[in-house]
């Protein structure tokens, strides 16, 4: 697919918080780039990139979508995502794989708060940024207090490469200081047409303050411009440019243009932009390969770099199920690949043949035949290879770095509305779950309901709906349920005959087993001591399988008991009346007496939350945090966030990520993992005791 | 007074972690002579068990230690013969003190 050099290649992504134009500008890319012949609009629900009928009716974006354009001898792949902090996953996966990103900024509010989290996601990444400042022409707008939240919430060194010409609906272009100029747009088409012009006078002095500015921040990473400025007292535009470049990819600042998508002006100078100061392929340092078992994640490791000829190294990071089968989108970091070709799946260890390779324009498909390093392109054909994975050639099996997925934070239970359903929503959400890696399926085993784990009830509305959309099953949601668990704390030695006569042969076995506790974790440990023969070998597997069983149902609340060990010390038999099955149903009774009096307790679901939250909301989280029984481990200051980390039972943190938005009016975000189980509090193990009776 | 305008040129460089940053400018006279130097902050710095918050060379390469270290984001300090005549967050913002600091003195 590439004929376009490496370093004329651009991947980016174009990001921001919620209704802050993503979709309108990359319209208008379009648009400009000759991509489109007309410009769709959000809320005509007509975009290029919205295509998904949930999309296109809600008005907003939901899954990110590659287009690819064509600008000044340049191909630009460009990935618009979603605002909603739902559908962060795409966020997340798209900066993974990009070398560079769009951040667009509401010239009325400034920076929101899902602009500080993908902003932080994609420090994440290193990814290399410019900041679009928009909606210049709506009433209250004003760039320059835009440009303050920039520094105010993302703590930041933001470097303006342009001003605004007029403003609200006097807004009618801009000042290029990069090349002292006025570009101002013509009324009608579109805003494709547009002229330079001289400077307004009323603007000269603030556009010298700020073109010094610009100088003093963009030279101070290249000593040759520095020299060459001390020289003449100015630079050449083209080092000024290099400046520019290289302090955008290092991350010494953050350049700033601005426009208004909507109204069609400051696109095409954003274009330009992307050229000049986005890296291609290979001016980034490479993807870094994963550390192996046990490494520290700071240690320096190999960088793959892009060279088409050097083995394939491909990461695979999203998939899509439509009516032609599974579309799995690669961004290809080294190497040439075409159809036909086999690779290695390094991540699962096996091997994958890639079928038809295709270059997407949002939801259409244009086929290739090979793809090369610096390219995105998405493969037909790959039967085992999830979100994630690495693809590579034999000779040179690299597992690149992996991605990082946000742990989902709400739970429903879903079941069909009709049984002849059941086969038809199991396997459309295994799809839908294989696209998502941000949404979790699972059989509950007390209950036997399928729970669908999410990033919040808008995420999982859309998944519902698409499930009844695409796969035509309507489905109930009901509340969730904590897995809790059982176990004992102290030892008990427990006897029990089991005999029974009446009539025909009858059933005799005796048991005697010592119940331990053994550490969280510790799973379920048997051990058999018997001597002598009193309970003869061959039932002995029958005596581990009955108490084996049995602990699938605890005798507090029915939940599975945990971390204990049984030892068979002692039993009796008969030469006729005993059996297997006898053994088995006589250790499943010692199992449930026995356990009664090795004090037995419930366990629940303790979660390691790590919340990111602005300085001037941390009192309120961590004394929220308290209020859920959390306990807090560490307070960590990053720049002018600060990171809480916390035990919280899971219990206490359904509907917390509604509960943080209102608390910190948006701007703190959270994850959580399983972290371990503890035991409940007294009158909480009443009340499920209670509930399960 | 007109503010003069000095030759200014690369001083030393810290070539560690493989990057190269210049740590100071020497600003010269017509007749070659080195009169100001802005200089790179550097620190947090461990030296023998002490750690500084911040510091910088002297003309001899000697760690002169800087306290109360300066505010975030002055980044440099201008030099006029040994004497501190200013802070700046840039190299050239610096510069301009240095200039400007010798041309009112």
């Amino acid at each position: 697919m590439s004929e376009t050099p490496l370093e004329k290649i651009r991947n980016i992504g174009i990001t921001a918080h919620i209704d802050a134009g993503k979709t309108t500008t990359t319209e208008r890319i379009l648009y400009y780039t000759g991509v489109s012949h007309k410009i769709g609009e959000v809320h005509d629900g007509n975009t290029t990139t919205d295509y998904m009928e949930q999309e296109r009716e809600r008005g907003i974006t939901i899954t990110s979508a590659a287009v690819t354009c064509e600008w000044k001898d340049h191909r630009i792949n460009i990935i618009d995502t979603p605002g909603h902090i739902d559908f962060n996953i795409e966020v997340n996966r798209s900066l993974r794989v990009l070398d560079g990103a769009v951040f667009i900024i509401e010239g009325v509010a400034g920076v929101q708060p899902q602009s500080e989290t993908n902003w932080r996601l994609a420090d994440r990444y290193n990814v290399p940024r410019l900041i679009f400042i928009n909606k210049l022409d709506r009433t209250g707008a004003d760039f320059y207090r835009a440009f303050d939240t920039l520094k105010e919430k993302l703590d930041i060194v933001a470097l303006p490469l342009q001003l605004p010409i007029g403003s609200e609906d006097q807004f009618v272009g801009i000042i290029d200081l990069v090349e002292m100029k006025a570009i101002i747009w013509e009324g009608g088409e579109l805003g494709a047409k547009y002229h330079d012009a001289p400077i307004p006078a009323d603007l000269a002095e603030k556009a010298k303050e700020y073109r010094q500015t610009l100088l003093d921040t963009a030279l101070s990473v290249d000593d040759a411009a520095m020299e060459e400025y001390f020289e003449s007292g100015d630079v050449a535009v083209e080092t000024l440019k290099r400046c520019i470049k290289a302090g955008t990819i290092s991350g010494a600042f953050r350049p700033v243009l601005c426009g208004t998508a909507f109204k069609n002006k400051g696109v095409q100078p954003l274009l330009d932009a992307v050229l000049d100061y986005l890296p291609s392929p290979v001016d980034i340092p490479g993807i870094k390969i994963a550390a192996e078992e046990g490494e520290d994640e700071h240690t320096e490791r190999r960088r793959i770099k892009a060279d088409p000829n050097a083995p394939f190294a491909g990461l695979a990071f999203k998939i899509i199920n439509d009516k032609y089968g599974t579309l799995t989108f690669v961004r290809v970091y080294a190497g040439t690949l075409r159809s036909g070709d086999t690779v290695l799946n390094t991540t699962r260890d096996h091997k994958e043949r890639i079928g038809r390779m295709f270059q997407m324009h949002a939801d259409k498909r244009a086929e290739i035949k090979e793809v090369s390093a610096g390219d995105i392109a998405a493969f037909v054909g790959l039967k085992d290879t999830m979100t994630g994975d690495t693809l590579a050639a034999a000779s040179d099996p690299v597992v690149l770095e992996r991605m990082a997925f946000p742990v989902p934070v709400i739970d429903i239970s879903v079941e069909p509305r009709t049984k002849e359903s059941v086969e038809k929503m199991t396997i459309g959400l295994q799809k839908l779950a294989g696209e998502d890696p941000s949404l979790r399926l699972r059989t509950d085993q007390e209950s036997g309901q399928t729970i669908l784990s999410g990033m919040g009830e808008l995420h999982l509305e859309i998944i519902i709906d698409r499930l009844k959309r695409e796969y035509g099953v309507e489905a109930n949601i009901g509340a969730p349920q904590v897995a809790y668990r059982e176990t004992i704390t102290r030892p008990h030695t427990e006897l029990y005959t089991h005999k029974k006569q009446s009539g025909g042969s009858g059933q005799y076995a005796e048991v005697k087993v010592v119940f331990e506790p053994m550490e969280r974790n510790g799973g379920i440990v048997f051990e058999n001591k018997v001597v002598g023969g009193a309970v003869p070998r061959e039932y002995i597997p029958a005596v581990e399988k009955g108490i084996r069983v049995q602990a699938e149902t605890g005798v507090l609340a029915g939940f599975p008991t945990v971390d204990f060990k049984y030892t068979l010390v002692d039993g009796k038999y008969h030469d006729v009346d005993s059996s297997a099955l006898a053994f088995e149903i006589a250790a499943k009774a010692c199992f449930r007496e026995g356990m009664k009096k090795a004090s037995p307790i419930i366990l629940e679901p303790i979660m390691d939350v790590e919340i990111t939250t602005p300085q001037d909301h941390v009192g309120d989280v961590v004394g929220d945090i308290n209020r859920r029984r959390g306990m807090i481990q560490n307070q960590e200051s990053s720049s002018s966030t600060i990171i809480v980390r916390a035990h919280v039972p899971l219990k206490e943190m359904f509907g917390y990520i509604s509960d943080l938005r209102s608390m910190t009016k948006g701007r703190a975000s959270f994850t959580m993992q399983f972290h371990h189980y503890d035991p409940v509090p007294r009158n909480i193990a009443d009340e499920i005791m209670a509930k399960s009776a | 007074m007109p503010t003069p305008r000095l030759h200014w040129m690369r001083g030393r460089r810290d070539e560690e972690g493989g990057e190269a940053r210049t740590l100071e400018w020497i600003g010269c006279d017509d007749a070659g002579a080195a009169i100001a130097r802005v200089v790179r902050l550097q620190g947090p710095l461990h030296t023998n068990w002490r750690l500084y918050q911040a510091v910088a060379l002297d003309t001899e390469a000697r760690v002169v230690q800087l306290r109360p270290p300066p505010p975030a984001g002055a980044d440099w300090l201008a030099y006029i013969g040994g004497q501190v005549v200013g802070r700046a967050a840039l190299p050239l913002q610096a510069v301009r003190t240095a200039e400007a600091a010798l041309g009112a003195g």
